[in-house]
C-alpha cells in the first residue's frame, strides 16, 4: 500500500541544514496497523507527512496506493489525497468556528457530493466514534477526546483507504486514549483500512501489528 | 461549498463585525459619489443649446431710470445698440434680463396649466437674441416683427416646458397665463444649459423686450466676431462708457463665466470626492490587513484544508470568496438603504440616477474586496501544507 525507498528529508532554513529523515525504506501492507515510535524530533511527523502526501521528500521515491505522487500536479495531489487518505492530528485541527457536523463533512465539500450526501455520511461517521449527540456543539464545548473523536470521524467520512494518524492519543488520558484506540482498531478490522500511527505509548503501540521505531532521522528497527 | 463559507462567516460575525460595519460605510459613500458623479455627468451629457464662444455680456449700470421718459428712453438705448452693432467686429446684439446665461441672477414665477404647476425660468430678451445666442427653435419661430401690435405677447418655450404643461400637444400658437396677463406661444427651442454644463434643465420661457423695459435693462449681449480680441474689447467699452456717461460699464466673456460658474459645481464634488478616495483607500487597507492579519492566524485551518483535499488554487478562492460573502451580507444592509433614495424621491431626481449609481457602487465594492483578498489569498495558497500543520 505505502513503499517508502530511501527517503531523505532535509529541512534548510537561513541558518541550519537539518537532516530529518536519513534513508528510511519502509512497506506499509495493505490492511496493516503500523504504529512508530521515536523521541521528540526524530522525524516521525516528517514520515507521516510524507506518506500523507503532505510534504515531498528531498531524495528517494514514494509509492502509495499504486501511484508515484512525485508525478502528480497539485490538483491531482489534492484529490489524491482527498479520496485515499485520512488524517489525524495530535492537536485535532479542528475549525474552531465550524459545528461538528460540519467540520466531519469537510472532506465531502472537497468532491462531488450533495449537501444531503453530506449530512448522512457525516452523521454516520459520528455515529461510529459514539458522537451523535454533539453534532450542533462548537469545538469549544468539547472536552480532548471528544475533539479527538470528531478529528477521527472528520478522517473517515471520506471512506479512505489509509489513515495516517500523529499521535492521536497524546493528549489523552489512558481510559480516552484505549477508547479512541479501540476506534481505529475497529476500523482496520472491520474495514480493512490500512493505519499507520506515531505514538509515544508502549502499550498503545503493542496493540498494533507492527512497530517502526525512528532515531535521529533513521530506522533503527 | 458557499453555504459552508457562509456558515464560516457567520460563525465569525462578531469577529467580522467591525470589517462589516467598513464596508457597508464605503457602499454608502460611494452610493453618494456615484449618484453625484451620475447625476452631474448626465447633465453634462446634454447639450448646452447655445452658443456661448464669442459671446461678451455688456452690463452698464447707471443711475435710476424709472422716473424718465419711456420713449426717450428707447430712441436712447436703441441708438447705443444700433452704435455697437455698427462696428465690424461685431455679429450682433440682444438687450437682455439680468438672468443671462452664466450668472447668480434667477427670475421666476409659478406657472399652472391643466392642474399642472411648475416654477418656470422667466427671460428677457430681444429679437436679436436668435443671432446673439444662436438657441436651437424646435417648433415655430423666435418672436420678431410680426408681433408688433398683436393682442398677446409672443413668448418662446423651452422643451421643458413644453413636455411639463404641453404633453402631447403641439404648444405654437397656444396661449398661457404669465403672471396676470395671457401670452401666445409661437415657438418652442431646445433647453439652454445657461447656468452651467453640470445643472439641471427646467422649464423656461423667454419675453419680448418692449419700449418700456429699458427703464430697467442693464445688459446687452454681443456676438463678436472670430479673431476680434482685447483691442476691441478696450475700443468698446471706452466708446459705450463715453456715450453712457455716469454708468458703470463691465464687459465680460460669457466662456469665462461658464468655467466660473461649473467650477463652483465642481470644486465641491472635487473635494467630496477625494475625501471619500481617502476613506476608501482606508477601509481598503483596513480590509487588505485584517485579511493579511487573518491568513496568518488561519494557518492550521489552511493547511487542515489542504490535507482534506483543497487544492492551493482552491484555498486562495476561497480566501476571495469568503470575503465576497462577507461584502455581500454588508451590501444587503447598505442596500437596504440605498433604495430608500428612490423609493421616496428624496433630493428629486431621476430614479435612473440613484439605480445606476448603486449599481456602480457595488460593482466598485466587490471589485475592491477582490482586489484586496487577491493578495492574501494568492499567499494563503502557497503556505506548503506541511508547514502550516506543523504551526499550531
Ligand atoms: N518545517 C520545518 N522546518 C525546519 N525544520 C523542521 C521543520 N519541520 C520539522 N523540522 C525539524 O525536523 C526534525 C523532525 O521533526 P518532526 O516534526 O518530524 O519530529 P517528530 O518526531 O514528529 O517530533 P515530536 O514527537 O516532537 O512531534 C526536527 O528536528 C524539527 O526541528
Ligand atoms: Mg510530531
Amino acid at each position: 500500500m505505502i513503499r517508502l525507498q530511501n527517503i531523505e528529508k532535509v529541512y534548510r532554513t537561513d541558518t541550519v541544514e537539518t537532516l530529518a529523515l536519513n534513508s528510511i525504506s519502509l512497506n506499509v501492507a495493505k490492511g496493516e496497523f503500523l504504529s512508530i515510535m521515536g523521541p521528540s524530533g526524530c522525524g516521525k511527523s516528517t514520515l507521516l507527512n510524507i506518506m500523507g502526501l503532505l510534504d515531498a521528500p528531498t531524495r528517494g521515491e514514494v509509492r502509495i496506493a499504486d501511484s508515484t505522487p512525485g508525478y502528480l500536479s497539485d490538483k491531482q495531489l489534492a484529490h489524491f489525497r482527498n479520496k485515499k487518505i485520512g488524517f489525524i492530528f495530535q492537536s485535532y485541527h479542528l475549525i474552531n468556528d465550524l459545528q461538528v457536523l460540519d467540520n466531519v463533512e469537510l472532506p465531502l465539500l472537497y468532491r462531488k457530493s450533495t449537501a444531503r450526501e453530506r449530512k448522512a455520511l457525516a452523521t454516520a461517521a459520528l455515529g461510529k466514534v459514539g458522537l451523535s449527540n454533539r453534532i450542533k456543539h462548537f469545538p469549544s464545548q468539547l472536552s480532548g477526546g471528544q475533539k479527538q473523536r470528531v478529528a477521527i470521524a472528520r478522517a473517515i467520512v471520506g471512506q479512505p483507504e489509509i489513515i495516517l494518524a500523529d499521535e492521536p492519543t497524546g493528549n489523552l488520558d489512558s481510559a480516552m486514549g484505549n477508547e479512541v484506540m479501540d476506534i481505529l482498531l475497529h476500523l482496520n478490522r472491520q474495514e480493512g483500512t490500512t493505519i499507520v500511527m506515531v505514538t509515544h505509548d508502549e502499550q498503545i503501540a503493542r496493540k498494533t501489528h507492527r512497530l517502526v521505531r525512528l532515531f535521529d532521522g533513521a530506522q533503527v528497527q | 461549498m458557499l453555504k459552508h463559507l457562509f456558515k464560516l462567516i457567520w460563525n465569525k460575525k462578531k469577529q467580522h463585525f467591525l470589517l462589516m460595519v467598513e464596508i457597508l460605510f464605503s457602499f454608502l459613500i460611494m452610493f453618494a459619489v456615484f449618484t453625484l458623479a451620475v447625476y452631474n455627468y448626465k447633465n453634462y451629457q446634454r447639450p448646452m443649446g447655445f452658443d456661448h464662444e464669442n459671446v461678451w455680456a455688456l452690463s452698464y449700470y447707471d443711475k435710476d431710470r424709472s422716473g424718465a421718459d419711456k420713449d426717450s428712453l428707447a430712441l436712447f438705448y436703441e441708438m447705443v445698440k444700433r452704435t455697437i452693432s455698427h462696428a465690424p467686429e461685431v455679429a450682433a446684439v440682444s438687450f437682455v434680463s439680468n438672468n443671462s446665461p452664466f450668472t447668480m441672477s434667477m427670475n421666476n414665477s409659478v406657472i399652472t396649466r391643466n392642474n399642472k404647476t411648475a416654477q418656470v425660468d422667466h427671460f428677457s430678451a430681444d429679437d436679436d437674441y436668435v443671432g446673439v445666442l444662436k438657441p436651437v427653435l424646435l417648433k415655430g419661430r423666435w418672436y420678431g416683427r410680426a408681433d408688433d401690435g398683436a393682442a398677446l405677447e409672443p413668448i418662446v418655450v423651452n422643451r421643458s416646458f413644453e413636455t411639463m404643461f404641453f404633453p402631447g400637444e403641439d404648444p405654437v400658437g397656444k396661449t398661457i397665463k404669465v403672471g396676470d396677463h395671457d401670452a401666445r406661444i409661437v415657438g418652442v427651442v431646445q433647453d439652454m444649459k445657461d447656468k452651467g454644463d453640470y445643472k439641471p434643465l427646467g422649464p423656461g420661457l423667454y419675453q419680448r423686450t418692449t419700449r418700456s423695459s429699458y427703464s430697467w435693462l442693464s445688459r446687452m449681449l454681443i456676438r463678436i466676431k472670430p479673431g476680434a480680441g482685447a483691442n476691441f474689447e478696450g475700443r468698446l467699452y471706452k466708446q459705450v462708457a463715453g456715450i453712457l456717461q455716469d454708468a458703470t460699464v463691465e464687459i465680460e466673456h460669457l466662456d469665462e463665466k461658464r468655467v466660473v460658474k461649473n467650477n463652483i459645481t465642481l470644486i465641491p464634488l472635487i473635494v467630496f470626492g477625494v475625501i471619500a478616495g481617502f476613506l476608501i483607500l482606508n477601509v481598503s487597507l483596513g480590509l487588505f490587513g485584517v485579511l493579511w492579519y487573518t491568513i496568518s492566524k488561519r494557518k492550521a485551518e489552511i493547511g487542515l484544508r489542504r490535507a482534506v483535499g483543497a487544492t492551493g488554487a482552491g484555498i486562495s478562492r476561497q480566501v476571495v470568496s469568503e470575503t465576497l460573502v462577507l461584502a455581500t451580507i454588508s451590501l444587503v444592509v447598505g442596500l437596504f438603504f440605498a433604495v430608500q433614495f428612490p423609493l421616496l424621491n428624496v433630493f428629486f431626481m431621476e430614479e435612473s440616477v440613484y439605480y445606476t449609481a448603486i449599481l456602480l457602487a457595488l460593482l466598485f465594492i466587490y471589485a475592491l474586496v477582490v482586489v484586496c483578498a487577491f493578495y492574501p489569498g494568492r499567499q494563503a495558497a502557497g503556505i506548503y501544507p506541511a508547514v502550516a500543520l506543523h504551526e499550531d
